[in-house]
């Protein structure tokens, strides 16, 4: 798989609500290329810390340019907030396997759960075009001013249902409650990206449903390649030499059924 | 027009064509980054830490950033020596890398077995004893000793018995978390070490205030980038000050002016880590900068600047 090393020059940088933001970049190599639920990783800092790039995942995938959504949460992305149209980002990318785009299924249903959004757009996008009918898409948050993305995916045709922990926008209610009132079924397709509570109670309505979920892991990474073995989560996988799979190289994106959701330990996941 | 200097260095019998390496553990098997830059250049690439069986290492999360640097705990996740052999060497090979080999076993034995199967495959052109991974045991038991380089008799005994299993140039990777570096040093040389790699990582921990848990699964970890440049350059000088076999250093290089201050504290090679993370094409910046510094200093070979820190 061909991957860059680029100076991308941004293009446009809004702030989309409080602390959220969504990033231009302009990258034709790399846009050329890109498939939904790839991401990049970014080197924000001009000194060491922090230390690393950031890794995020592509929002929406243009012709020559890629966007980003994300939440500024600590330094990296205080420091990538400060990023001015025409100033310069080194970029590395793609990276990671993306969404896996098949018309076969009958029924498509993104789940969204807080920023984990930014994983979404592009699939949508994708699977309207793949399969001539736009997805239907979960959008859930803790609060109003957390959901986002609603009028990007109503655009590409989506039937968006909202929902927030504390009821200010759409249903009072959890992901996984909205995907069970849809009523998945075999022959549905479930995409999952959000907090690792999240994507599990969707994995367990989906499953329990006979849909097939796909879910858009995050974890702290190094070096996005596959070298550093630092992003591991655990799998069902039996082989010691194949128990750990990497969310960079191996992922972000995984068949639910392949992640042991038991070993994880939840007190540290994000 | 001035001549290219020379760059070549002699680790043991392995002559090297130039000084610049590859970290265990932060360039994979070498096919991870062969898309950045074309690695056959590297004076070698350095593997990921190979153990006789396959290890899936230690349990997420396994990494927490520190300020200018990096604390991991990966635990030697690594694909076992036989699949090194029949599924990451021929890429190796193929794009004509030197190639290093770093062992890790928890006895003697598989340190023996390991180089004695890597010999016999042809399967690197040097060894690299990690003598001093700090995330292998148990955080919540360890007490006092827990690597084999925090012993000198141990290092003795290990290196002995390795330099005994193999002909092919051995180079034993020791720690920074004793009293005094020239102690192990010391040891790996009289074992038949053709070569150190100075340093390991520092061991650290970092703990979240707000879930009041350790950051890492394993509690500890091991700190590298460049926080931890300062620390190493001083052990190098140390070591340098009573060894006759080089040293190869390592810890925090970002830049070619980095790979400059170990070479002038006693340094003969140059390894590149945690910064092939934030760039992934940083050795290959170390070298051209290198050669650089060596021809705007009328440097012909690195001998001239290898301990030639002025005092």
């Amino acid at each position: 798989m061909e991957r860059f090393l680029l100076d991308c020059p941004v293009t446009r940088h809004d702030e989309v609500a409080l602390g959220q933001y969504r990033l231009f970049l302009r990258m034709p190599e790399i846009a050329r290329i890109a498939r939904p639920g790839q991401f990049c990783m970014l080197e924000v800092a001009q000194g060491y810390y922090p230390f690393l790039r950031r890794p995020m995942c592509f929002e929406q995938i243009f012709d020559e340019e890629i966007s980003i959504l994300y939440k500024v949460e600590g330094e990296g992305t205080r420091l990538l907030a400060q990023f001015l149209p025409g100033q310069a980002m080194n970029v590395q990318g793609p990276l990671g396997n993306g969404f896996p785009i098949d018309a076969g299924y009958g029924r498509h249903i993104l789940a969204a759960g807080g920023i984990g959004v930014a994983a979404l757009p592009a699939l949508a996008k994708a699977l309207t075009e793949a399969c001539g009918k736009a997805p239907e898409v979960i959008l859930a948050a803790r609060s109003k001013h957390l959901l986002l993305c609603a009028d990007l995916f109503e655009s590409f045709g989506c039937a968006v249902h909202l929902a927030t922990d504390d009821g200010s926008a759409g249903e009072r209610a959890f992901a996984a409650s909205v995907l069970q009132r849809l009523e998945p079924g075999r022959g549905t397709r479930v995409y999952a990206c959000g907090p690792m509570i999240m994507m599990r109670t969707v994995s367990d309505v989906a499953r329990a449903a006979g849909a097939n979920c796909l879910v858009s892991l995050e974890a702290q990474m190094a070096c996005g390649d596959g070298a550093c073995l630092g992003c591991v989560v655990e799998s069902k996988y039996e082989q010691e030499g194949e128990k750990m799979v990497r969310v960079c190289l191996d992922g972000p994106v995984f068949d639910t059924e392949i992640i042991d959701w038991e070993a994880h330990n939840l007190a540290y996941a994000p | 027009m001035p001549t290219r200097p020379d760059l070549g260095i002699q680790l043991g019998d392995l002559k090297l064509k130039n000084p610049v390496l590859v970290a265990s553990g932060t360039f994979g098997y070498g096919q991870e980054y062969a898309q950045y830059f074309d690695i056959s250049r590297l004076g070698a690439v350095v593997t990921k830490s190979l153990s006789r069986e396959p290890r899936a290492g230690n349990k997420p999360p396994r990494l927490v950033e520190t300020p200018a640097g990096l604390l991991n705990a990966i635990g030697l996740q690594n694909v076992g020596v036989e699949a090194y052999i029949a599924e990451k060497l021929p890429f190796l090979r193929e794009r004509k890398a030197t190639v290093i080999a770093n062992i890790y076993g928890k006895t003697v034995d598989d340190y023996t077995a390991l180089a004695e199967r890597i010999e016999a495959a042809n399967a690197a052109d040097a060894i690299e004893a990690n003598l001093s991974c700090p995330n292998v045991h148990d955080a919540r038991q360890a007490r006092g000793v827990t690597m084999v380089s925090q012993s000198p008799e141990a290092i003795l005994e290990y290196t002995r018995a390795i330099r005994q299993a193999t002909r092919l140039p051995l180079y034993a990777k020791l720690t920074p978390n004793v009293l005094d570096i020239r102690e192990p040093a010391l040891a790996a040389e009289e074992g038949g070490a053709d070569a150190v790699s100075l340093i390991n990582t520092l061991l650290g921990m970092a703990v979240d205030a707000e879930k009041r848990r350790p950051r890492l699964a394993n509690i500890v970890g091991g700190l590298s980038g460049p926080a931890i440049r300062p620390v190493a350059v001083k052990l190098v000088w140390d070591a340098s000050q009573v060894l006759r076999i080089p040293i190869i250093g390592i810890g925090g290089i970002c830049n070619a002016e980095d790979a400059v201050e170990f070479l002038l504290a006693g340094a003969t090679a140059v390894t590149v880590g945690s910064m092939t993370f934030r760039q992934p094409d940083a050795a290959m910046r170390v070298l051209d900068g290198l050669e650089d510094y060596m021809t705007r200093h009328q440097f012909q070979s690195l001998d001239q600047l290898i301990g030639a820190m002025k005092v």
